[in-house]
């Protein structure tokens, strides 16, 4: 997405007066500075770009108490499942951890939002820049907020930007963000949660389609024998990005910078890393995350040293579904066929400790079926 | 009656001390920030003053999907 103009970025536009919520709010009462001074330079002294990011209770708290509370526990506030997962694998000397945490703040705490970075501006990390003139938008633009962020994977998948790849089935419905991933799971509730698919108000597929185990429901023989064995991922999931080896570090003028190898374009079953009553299937479709054992190089040797306690093939939920797709246009098109399950050949040797998990043993394949389903 | 006559005068006579919108927003409207932020051609000005005087504070060097 082109960033904005840095006058754009910035601008004011004069119907806030007319909010009825907001519209009575000065600015400094919010970002702070001398609204007095005529000189810009000096009235900006102290003056709090996004004053929702990290605490917004100042701001919000007034009206939306329970919101600005629950946010500072939101994924998108705390980043808590990086910070776990970077926590496993470090060494657990101090003087190396405590490198680890600095090259962590230097760069992937830079990626999370607030309550302006979605309601008010772009996100800092996409350089922000308001979405409509500092107007409040109650539900973010999909495109200026989400995607904004969540592009390489998730747009490319959802849009069907990628070559030879559909759109999700839900683009064409005209359905947003939103629609699954609802305030309440923005907003968080209170809980700090280490990983996303644990969010009690987390999208389920279910929540929608229910009615794909009743007795007359298209398809329900298949729904029914997969159902609790296979994700709905793994039937319905197109082919999807994975990356690796990102690399992270500062440049000579003392920038941050990061570098991945490539991304290639994959779809893989493994067994499920994160079995629980929520997501009780053996099979789903995983994707090969970025991380490297020399991610934080740059800044201390041997940084990742329990590198192997984590998969690097997480569980993933593309972002891509379609009704019909290769590995459901039958029963053989999947059972038997070992190419679309991840085989330790799959995996880097370098990795496959790491991954032992996750990779689908030959005798856990299923088998080719010789009945199938009318 | 007179008594009562008093009253709703004095209730009209009230009514009209209160304005048609509030206050903040009357006042924020005069505003420094406010008479700059609502104007293109000040920011424009303001944001190219910026400009030449702070460094990139992207590097070149990044690369690939993040």
């Amino acid at each position: 997405m082109e960033p904005l103009a840095p006058h754009e970025k910035i601008f004011v536009d004069s119907d806030i007066v007319d909010d009825e919520n907001h519209g009575e709010i000065a600015c400094h009462e919010c970002h702070g500075g001398n609204p007095d001074d005529p000189n810009w330079k000096t009235a900006h002294k102290g003056v709090v770009k996004d004053p929702t990011y990290p605490d917004a209770t100042a701001a919000c708290g007034d009206c939306h108490d329970e919101i600005s509370a629950h946010y500072q526990k939101s994924l998108h506030a705390t980043l808590k499942p990086y910070k776990l997962i970077i926590a496993k694998r470090a060494n657990p000397k101090a003087v190396i951890s405590e490198k680890v945490a600095g090259a962590m703040s230097n760069h992937c705490y830079q990626c999370h939002s607030s309550c302006g970075q979605c309601h008010i501006s772009r996100p800092d990390s996409v350089e922000g820049g308001f979405l409509n003139g500092h107007l409040f938008q109650k539900k973010p633009p999909m495109q200026a907020v989400c995607t904004a962020c969540h592009g390489s994977r998730i747009q490319k998948e959802y849009f069907g930007e990628h070559e030879g790849a559909q759109p999700s089935v839900h683009r064409q419905k005209y359905m947003k963000c939103e629609k699954c991933h609802t305030g309440e799971e923005m907003h968080g509730d209170g809980k700090e949660y280490a990983t996303r698919y644990e969010v009690e108000k987390g999208p389920k597929c279910a929540d929608c389609h229910s009615q794909i185990y009743e007795r007359d429901a298209e398809n329900v023989i298949s729904h029914r024998i997969h159902k609790g064995k296979a994700s709905c991922h793994v039937c319905h999931a197109q082919p999807y990005n994975n990356c690796s080896s990102c690399h992270v570090g500062k440049d000579k003028k003392g920038i941050a910078f990061y570098k991945t190898k490539g991304s290639w374009f994959d779809f893989k079953i493994g067994l499920n890393p994160l079995k629980s009553d929520k997501r009780p299937e053996q099979f789903v479709t995983v994707r090969h995350n970025p991380v490297d054992r020399e991610t934080f190089g740059f800044y201390v040797k041997d940084a990742l040293s329990n590198f192997d306690v984590l998969p690097t093939w997480k569980l993933a939920t593309p972002h891509n579904i379609r009704r019909k797709t290769p590995q459901n246009a039958s029963c053989n098109a999947c059972h038997g066929n070992a190419s679309i399950f991840l085989q330790e050949k799959d995996v880097e040797k370098t990795e496959r400790q790491a991954n032992k998990g996750v990779i689908v043993p030959a005798n856990l394949i299923p088998r080719k079926q010789k009945w199938q389903p009318k | 009656m007179n008594y009562l006559r008093l009253i709703a005068l004095i209730l009209i006579f009230s009514l009209s001390l209160i304005p048609t919108f509030p206050f903040t927003s009357q006042a924020y409207e005069d505003t420094q920030c406010f008479q700059c932020h609502t104007s293109a051609k000040k920011l424009i000005e303001a944001t190219r003053e910026i400009a030449e005087s702070r460094p990139a504070v992207k590097s070149s060097e990044t690369e690939g999907e993040g």
